[in-house]
């Protein structure tokens, strides 16, 4: 059996992101009103129990929030959180890639700091 | 709407299901999936009480299916095997179909028939099987019944029309939420589709979740072997794929670090269903391996 080698988030994952960087694109505005999960299922041609998924994960970090009867609405200050989330696990991820390649090229760690500290100072 | 309790059925020896159980008690699309052979087409048989279970208990809308008036009238079966009167042209069918199921969409069902490019003056029968199929699937969708059951609607279809008729019955859900159960073997077309998978597998209910559940099961790790094998005893292995330097290991997805030079990838849905269901008998490549048709170089 072969598989495919691409690595795909689950759907829900990748509409949660979708609507966080239209919040970042500043086509979703603070307090603004958010497409319900029958417009998300619409334009993305999925079912509309997924594209709920994805706004409930948004809910739970606190980017967006609920209106009883009215809808989902983006969180005043949504657009400050995504970016210091995707900052922290950005970098962390790049640090770690950075980590493993020295070590699968045998450079040292004190090396590796002094070339950190030589390209900020460059930068 | 549905619950099936220790479901079984026989065609004189041979057992097709064994144990059946599940329930289904609100609008939603369903995937049934299994291998060839499994018994999908006959359990969406005894649902619409075409055919009757050997043993066990089922309800469908609050009754027993098998011969029953209430349950014709609100659940539609839909096959390749499917016939309407040869007398009538299409335009006379959809025409009619009032009569047998109320809330039929005659209107949609013209507009979706023109838009297939199929002529309303044909006769079923004249139809290609690729018109069949979508004709069928047309007249499914429009009866608007509140049990829709779809045995392997898009077989014959071409590509460009399949993708049509998944978003014919996206949209006619959002408008007319309905329980849809499709069996297909296309699941990694339907993924996006469908709310949960029921998995059939040696005459049971191997698995009744959410697309992204199964999805979530199980990853796919990735390396040289030297590397992946000895991490294995800490998962739970589903499959393992040996093909030239690349080792590739499927397991049920835990919460450990991930070893040394391992790569995770995560699976699709179908993936995941097929690893679960497969033959015990190895892969292909174990069989060319063994046979003498492999090349010397295996």
């Amino acid at each position: 059996m072969n598989f495919n080698g691409q690595n795909t988030a689950p759907i829900y994952i990748q509409i949660a992101e979708w609507i966080e960087n239209e919040i970042l694109a500043d086509r979703l505005l603070p307090d603004g009103k958010v497409y319900s999960q029958y417009q998300l299922a619409e334009i993305f041609n999925i079912n509309p129990a997924t594209a709920g998924k994805g706004l409930t994960i948004l809910v739970e970090k606190e980017i967006l929030y609920k209106k009883r009867g009215l809808g989902m609405f983006v969180v005043t200050d949504a657009k400050h959180r995504i970016l210091t989330t995707r900052r922290s696990e950005t970098l962390t991820k790049m640090a770690k890639e950075i980590v493993q390649e020295s070590k699968r090229l045998g450079v040292l760690d004190e090396d590796l700091i002094k070339l950190i500290k030589h390209i900020q100072k460059e930068g | 709407m549905i619950t099936c309790k220790q479901l079984q059925k026989h065609y004189g020896k041979k057992e097709i299901l064994t144990d059946v159980s599940f329930q289904i008690d609100e609008p939603k699309i369903i995937g049934l999936i299994g291998r060839n052979g499994v018994g999908k087409s006959t359990l969406l048989k005894i649902i619409a009480g075409h055919a009757k279970a050997s043993k066990g208990y089922i309800e469908v809308v609050g009754q027993k299916p098998f011969q029953n008036l209430t349950v014709a009238a609100n659940v539609i079966f839909i096959e390749d095997a499917m016939t309407f009167p040869a007398v009538l042209t299409l335009k006379e069918i959809l025409e009619s179909a009032k009569k047998f199921y109320a809330k039929f969409a005659t209107d949609l069902a013209f507009k979706l028939l023109k838009f297939s490019n199929i002529s309303e003056k044909n006769y079923h029968t004249q139809l290609s099987k690729g018109q069949k199929a979508t004709f069928n699937l047309i007249y499914g969708i429009a009866s608007r019944s509140a049990i829709t059951l779809l045995d392997e609607p898009m077989n014959g279809m071409d590509e460009a029309i399949r993708n049509d008729m998944y978003r014919v019955i996206l949209k006619d859900f959002i408008a007319y939420p309905r329980v849809i159960i499709i069996s297909s073997h296309y699941l990694n077309e339907m993924e996006q589709l469908i709310e949960d998978i029921l998995l059939l597998h040696k005459g049971k209910v191997a698995l009744f979740a959410p697309v992204e559940e199964v999805q979530e099961l199980a990853v796919k790790l990735v390396g040289q072997k030297g590397n992946v094998e000895p991490a294995l005893d800490k998962y739970e292995v589903l499959a393992t794929y040996e093909n030239g330097p690349i080792f590739e290991a499927i397991v049920r997805k835990n919460d450990l670090p991930l070893p040394e030079n391992v790569r995770m990838l995560s699976l699709s849905a179908s993936d995941v269903c097929q690893v679960l269901t497969a033959t015990e008998g190895g892969s292909i490549d174990d069989i060319y391996r063994k046979s003498e048709y492999g090349a010397e170089y295996l």
